[in-house]
């Protein structure tokens, strides 16, 4: 049996060496995805992995950064990070306007952002191994879109973290978070300030390690 | 502790009217319902709604699903034949990376011959009643799923259609108030667009649906049209 157990060790291993797993970063618009997406990546590789804004759906394509290689207590976990769109059920080029944006770049962002949703859902049907689910904390995380995309990743029987970001806000409520998907892990973090960091690689490490 | 705040967590007897106009510690207006050891009536008060959606929504978003999956199977026929065709002419083999797509790979899709059903499809609405329920065994020659356009004056009038009745948030009670067979059809049906155009540069989108679909949209048009994308496995 040993001998057997060992073999099984060294082959998954083996894998795990071959195939990184591959990460989404899944979240409503303006829940920080990107930040933290270049958090992980600068921390790891040195490198972003694209621009932040604070005009949603800045991000309208999903970006990859592979083979992040992630350093916890003496081993190293590699993974593939996937920053992905935000997802909503309503894309709005009005909502654009209010950031002094011209009506045909507002519709422009508007119909890339449409696009970049259909992505981000087509990415989880069959592109993803685990899912780092970042909302906002001082937003109220009790929406349809929210409980929509946690029921599906559920479906897939995928693991997945809920990252409550934006702590370093005033009005931000961890709690609410927790209450909404009490099934799962919750962790407050700040990815533009760096708080928590070491807590969610650590999670990382051992979610999708 | 039937009644909890979501926001600072304080706790409200079941039935308690204090909360009916938000916590009044924190103001929250979201309280979740922590079901106790006896069975508690349904408590009046509207704003204890909220926490108990996860549970609808997600029968709801299966029931889409299945209506979508359903609906996909009958148009397969049709619509894999064109697709496989659209496959032959392109040798480039798109996998099933969509970070390797872009959208001018495929920007000649809509200019493409279609067949008679989606052409059908494309200019005329289906009427509710042409659309099967979950289990009938409906005609084959339809295909509601197909993309709305931005000109047509239905799309954007279609939610003030359905009756406030069946837009009311009591779907949470689906035993007691069982919509109209004809209503949920209607409901289905204005969720099985995948992204609905309600003018360029607005859309809604059904989350369910995208991620349904096999096939993938990687480009909007401004007609309405969409590019798509389609999985290796249609050639089958």
């Amino acid at each position: 049996m040993g001998l057997i157990t060992d073999i099984r060790d060294s082959i998954s291993s083996l894998f795990s060496a071959q195939d990184p797993k591959r990460i989404g970063i899944y979240g409503p618009p303006n829940a920080g995805k990107t930040t933290l997406a270049n958090r992980i990546a600068r921390d790891w590789t040195g490198d972003a992995i694209g621009p932040e804004s604070h005009i949603p759906h800045e991000t309208r394509r999903a970006r990859r950064k592979e083979n992040v290689e992630i350093e916890r207590n003496g081993k190293s976990v590699t993974i593939d990070v996937v920053d992905t769109p935000g997802v909503t059920t309503k894309v709005d080029y009005t909502e654009f306007l209010e950031h002094d944006m011209e009506k045909d770049d507002a519709v422009r962002r508007s119909r890339e952002a449409t696009e970049g949703v259909a992505e981000a859902m087509h990415w989880l049907r069959e592109d993803v191994d685990g899912v780092l689910y970042v909302l906002d904390s001082t937003e109220d995380p009790f929406t349809q879109v929210n409980t929509m995309l946690v029921g599906i990743i559920e479906s897939q029987d995928l693991p997945v973290l809920i990252l409550a970001n934006k702590t370093d806000l005033e009005g931000s409520n961890v709690r609410r978070i927790e209450n909404a998907f009490p099934q799962h892990e919750t962790l407050p973090l700040s990815a533009l300030e760096g708080d928590n960091m070491d807590e969610v690689y650590d999670k990382i490490a051992e979610y999708f390690g | 502790m039937p009644h909890q705040c979501t926001s600072c967590g304080q706790v409200f007897d079941d039935g308690s009217k204090e909360m009916l106009s938000g916590c009044p510690d924190c103001g929250g207006n979201k309280f979740q319902f922590h079901a106790s050891t006896e069975d508690v009536p349904e408590g009046p008060e509207p704003s204890a709604e909220p926490p108990d959606q996860p549970a609808p929504d997600s029968s709801v978003a299966r029931t889409v699903g299945d209506a979508a999956a359903t609906v996909r199977d009958l148009v397969g026929g049709s619509g894999r034949s064109q697709s496989a065709d659209a496959l032959d002419d392109d040798p480039s083999g798109q996998d099933t990376a969509p970070a390797g797509s872009v959208p001018s790979e495929s920007a000649p899709a809509p200019d493409s011959p279609e067949d008679a059903a989606q052409a059908d499809a494309r200019s005329e609405v289906v009427s509710p009643d042409e659309i099967p329920a979950g289990t009938d065994t409906p005609p084959t020659d339809e295909t509601p799923m197909t993309e709305d356009s931005a000109t047509d004056p239905t799309s954007g009038s279609a939610p003030t259609d359905s009756p406030a009745d069946a837009s009311d948030p009591d779907t949470g009670e689906p035993s007691e108030d069982r919509p109209d067979l004809s209503e949920l059809r209607e409901e289905l049906n204005d969720q099985f667009e995948s992204i609905k155009v309600l003018s360029p540069g607005q859309y809604e989108l059904n989350l369910m649906e995208l991620y349904d679909r096999e096939e993938y949209i990687i480009a909007l048009q401004e007609d309405g049209r969409y590019t798509i994308q389609v999985p290796e496995n249609w050639h089958d």
